[in-house]
């Protein structure tokens, strides 16, 4: 059995010692850390760190060197990704710093993709994601972003206050078959179905599924503004997107 | 280039979407507990108006919510 002080990293033996606490999950953390490589421990350590631009930088570097992309996958980002699961269910750490390792994550995961895409592994779809005109309100969407992405997805982000025409403009822009909007507030909400009704009348509406979500959304809601389906949460969202991609869950 | 095998990638996905589950799910309970939007430093990383942001000493405001409330009452429409 591996024990601490056989993790090269420090910052990486630091998070262990301070967060993990349970014993089991320490042991298999520590196993997993004391038997990969020291780029791999700092992949991780800087993903558990949000910084984007080191993972990044990290992530290249080690895949020019001739490291297997599963490797980085297993030793740097998913390993980084498991402490940082550990932390936020302690609540040691929460949503915007979780939503900054998974920018962390994904700019990782942006160097193994033209590796996926050679090796025939596509993304199981397209999603255009955005919070609706006039609401600025992002965590939920980030939330859903960063499991569709886990999932398989490709996700466009439009971000936040994000017209009708912008929806429309980024599904015809990347072929996207599926769009995710949000909202958080009763005043925007109707948003929604302003954009379903723009699609229509740009003669777009059977190109797309569309899905909604957000606290005041309800599904009898997204019934009445003609959504093709509704999602309480991040997790719902991923269900609902493998739904109407018919991708087997 | 280098070549992934599809069957190990779906192993790794399916253990990514394990870790990510766990987060969805816990952040979903800590929603009703506390505001999301406020970090480990209690800073608001809003990038709207919410009537408990606090200008505190570094670049992002603090946030005086106690989280007692439905902090969504607080949160402006307008940004």
């Amino acid at each position: 059995m591996a024990e601490l002080n056989d993790i090269s990293n420090e910052f990486i033996r630091g998070e262990i010692d301070e967060f993990i606490e349970r014993p089991d999950e320490r042991e298999r953390i520590i196993n997993l850390f004391a038997g990969s490589k020291d780029n791999m421990q700092a992949i991780a350590a800087a993903l558990i760190d949000g910084d984007n631009e080191l993972v990044d930088q990290l992530t290249r570097e080690a895949l020019d060197s001739g490291i297997e992309a599963l490797e980085v996958m297993d030793f740097g980002l998913i390993a980084g990704m498991a402490i940082v699961g550990v932390k936020f269910r302690q609540n040691f750490i929460f949503v915007p710093e979780v939503l900054a390792c998974a920018r962390a994550m994904k700019a990782g995961m942006a160097h193994i993709e033209p590796i996926l895409s050679a090796s025939g592994i596509e993304p199981i779809g397209k999603v255009i994601m955005g919070t609706v005109k006039g609401d600025l309100h992002d965590i939920g969407k980030n939330l859903c972003i960063m499991m569709l992405r886990g999932a398989g997805f490709e996700v466009i982000d439009l971000g936040v206050d994000t017209s009708a025409d912008r929806f429309i403009e980024a599904v015809e822009e990347h072929s996207a078959p599926l769009l995710g909007m949000s909202a958080l507030l009763t005043t925007t909400m109707p948003n929604m179905g302003k954009t379903i009704e723009a699609f229509i009348d740009a003669d777009l509406r059977d190109n797309v599924k569309i899905m909604v979500g957000g606290a005041p959304v309800t599904q009898e809601f997204a019934d009445d503004m003609g959504a093709d389906g509704y999602g309480k949460d991040a997790m719902a969202c991923v269900a609902l997107a493998k739904q109407l991609m018919c991708v087997a869950q | 280039m280098q070549r992934i095998d599809p069957a190990e990638y779906q192993k790794r996905l399916a253990r990514l979407s394990e870790i990510l589950n766990g987060i969805a799910q816990h952040a979903a309970e800590m929603t009703t507990a506390r505001c999301p939007y406020k970090d480990r430093h209690d800073c608001c990383t809003a990038k709207f108006g919410c009537r408990n942001q606090r200008r505190g000493e570094g670049k992002l405001l603090m946030c005086a919510g106690d989280d007692k409330l439905d902090y969504r009452s607080a949160w402006e429409s307008d940004g």
